[in-house]
């Protein structure tokens, strides 16, 4: 799957995900997509699971070892976006709101992209995740909330604007009755005239439930630490299988979950319940 | 004796001094040393906790991984940075080096840089689609022209950013000391047959002493607030397995990541004493034998 696709001399990868700060969101939406999380729905910690440990295993056997497909290709980077115009990687896991961001960096990929819904984790699993999420509040002293309210329930819910946050950035409203409006239907340049709204749109339903944690934060950095120190540890070890590296991997997803655990039993406010 | 100006005439002088040093000082080193003492969770919830924050340091091995990497960052400034700039420095008052002020300008000019530019730069370089890979991969055909430095060499990138930035800086200090060098001095200890490095060693270094002592200070203090650089080239983040995590970027993910500005307070306090530690040495190196 790796080579010299287009000729230049240098080898070209398929993906771009790698071990370092960067991709850490994209690894908790992988982790989500998997079936995996880092806290459930009760906020409850659960970083050493099998799924966390088997998505982590098989990323570090895409990053090294005879079968790797990936390459450090960071996004909103200069370098990593060269590469992506060169060539040099191929594909990038793309929530809705980064297509309009490729499309102002880099216009020279116009028309020679496209989107798909992301390889299940197996036979029938989940097509897509979650990557981030923004919120809009309002502080408890305001002066004047029910204003602050009627500006932000316009900015949510208004059809207009919906339509423009579409039109401009490609991110769709999440108010479902406007889904069926046909300028999600219209063909978009930048890939390729692909529906880009319509393919994401079918893709809702499968969204995984993404809980929040005030140590969230520091369970996703102390989650990619891991993935980083499983890869050196493949590289050491010249273990480049998933089954190979799988008691590593959970070894190490203990340690993060045992440091996040410290951390959060620290916290007089918000102790964890054992 | 009378002056001539009222009694209260200073007490009005140093009032605007004082009003904004008790506002933007004395305030929050107070209100800080208070926090160090209390558990926080955001700027609303706060549980006294004494002396807890403090003991917690010095059992949290992230902290103490902070302390190393920023002693391994600071020695490196100290002792690879210094001698480099104290070097340039002679070299650039010697009167026979042609261009020398346009030399003198040209090593001072990253001083004009701003950190985050830097750090953005060096990324650049040191990525591993960057100059420094292309550039060795292109003279060693057999270096890895994906060599992760970012991964591997964290700390060294950091110290070759740092000394790019600040050789010059400290060049112009030691440039300034060598302009008080005695030259009768100097020219005596030739004709009584010292050669160059005793002429260094018996001449030089004790008339440069004072300022060189605190470059050493200003490079420890730098050294240790090391922050936007590392934090920048790493991607907002303390680098593959913490490896560029310093104390202040420790303190700055206690403070503003997890919202315990208590702890965050702790963390600055012990790093307020260790720098006060370093400048007490400072001044007591700086003094020997001036009596």
């Amino acid at each position: 799957m790796v080579g010299d696709r287009d000729g230049d001399g240098i080898t070209d990868y398929v993906i771009s995900i790698w071990s370092t700060g960067a991709f850490r969101d994209q690894l908790e939406a992988l982790l989500l997509q998997a079936g995996g999380a880092l806290f459930d729905e009760n906020d409850q910690m659960r970083i050493n699971t099998e799924v966390n440990a088997r998505v982590l295993s098989t990323l570090v056997s895409w990053m090294v070892g005879p079968g790797r497909i990936a390459i450090d290709a960071p996004e909103f980077d200069p370098q990593g976006n060269q590469m992506r115009l060169d060539g040099r990687v191929i594909a990038a896991l793309m929530p809705d709101w980064l297509g309009g961001v490729w499309e102002q960096d880099m216009p020279g990929l116009s028309g020679k992209m496209r989107l798909m819904p992301l390889p299940a984790w197996e036979p029938g699993g989940r097509r897509t995740s979650v990557w981030g999420g923004t919120m809009l509040g309002i502080p408890k002293t305001t002066e004047d909330f029910d204003n602050s309210w009627a500006f932000a329930t316009h900015l949510y819910l208004s059809e207009e604007l919906a339509e423009g946050l579409y039109k401009n950035n490609y991110i769709i409203s999440p108010v479902k009755e406007y889904w069926d409006r046909s300028f999600y239907d219209e063909p978009v340049e930048f890939f390729g005239g692909q529906p880009v709204g319509r393919l994401y749109i079918n893709l809702a339903p499968q969204v995984p439930m993404r809980t929040s944690s005030p140590f969230n934060t520091y369970a996703k950095d102390r989650v990619a630490n891991a993935l980083f120190l499983l890869k050196e540890y493949a590289i050491e070890q010249q273990k480049y299988t998933p089954e190979e590296l799988m008691d590593e991997a959970h070894r190490l997803l203990q340690e993060a979950e045992d440091l996040v655990t410290k951390k959060a039993d620290r916290n007089v406010f918000l102790r964890s319940e054992k | 004796m009378n002056s001539g100006y009222p009694k209260w005439a200073p007490y009005v002088l140093v009032a605007p001094f004082v009003t904004i040093f008790a506002i933007f000082m004395a305030y929050p080193m107070l209100y800080s040393a208070v926090m160090a003492m209390q558990q926080t969770y955001g700027p609303k919830a706060s549980e006294f906790v004494f002396l807890d924050n403090f003991k917690n340091l010095m059992v949290d091995p992230f902290f103490w991984k902070a302390v190393r990497n920023t002693f391994v960052f600071a020695a490196g400034s100290v002792l690879i940075q210094l001698p480099l700039a104290l070097g340039l420095a002679m070299l650039l008052n010697r009167p026979e080096v042609r261009g020398r002020v346009i030399f003198r300008l040209i090593f001072f000019s990253p001083a004009l840089v701003g950190t985050v530019f830097i750090a953005l730069m060096f990324g650049l370089m040191f990525n591993r689609e960057g100059l420094v890979n292309f550039t060795l991969h292109g003279v060693f055909s057999a270096f890895d022209p994906e060599f992760p430095w970012l991964e591997r060499f964290v700390m060294g990138s950091l110290i070759i950013a740092s000394l790019w930035q600040y050789v010059g800086f400290n060049m112009i200090y030691f440039l300034a000391a060598l302009q008080n060098v005695s030259r009768d001095l100097a020219e005596a200890a030739m004709v009584d047959g010292a050669g160059p490095i005793a002429r260094f060693l018996n001449v030089t270094i004790p008339a440069i002493r004072p300022i060189a002592s605190f470059v050493v200070l200003l490079s420890l203090i730098g050294s240790f607030q090391l922050f936007e650089l590392a934090w920048v080239l790493l991607n907002n983040s303390s680098g593959p397995n913490d490896q560029g995590m310093t104390v202040v970027m420790y303190l700055y993910q206690n403070g503003f990541v997890s919202f315990d500005l208590g702890y965050a307070s702790a963390i600055g306090w012990v790093l307020a004493i260790l720098l006060m530690g370093f400048a007490l040495v400072q001044h007591k190196v700086s003094t020997i034998g001036e009596d």
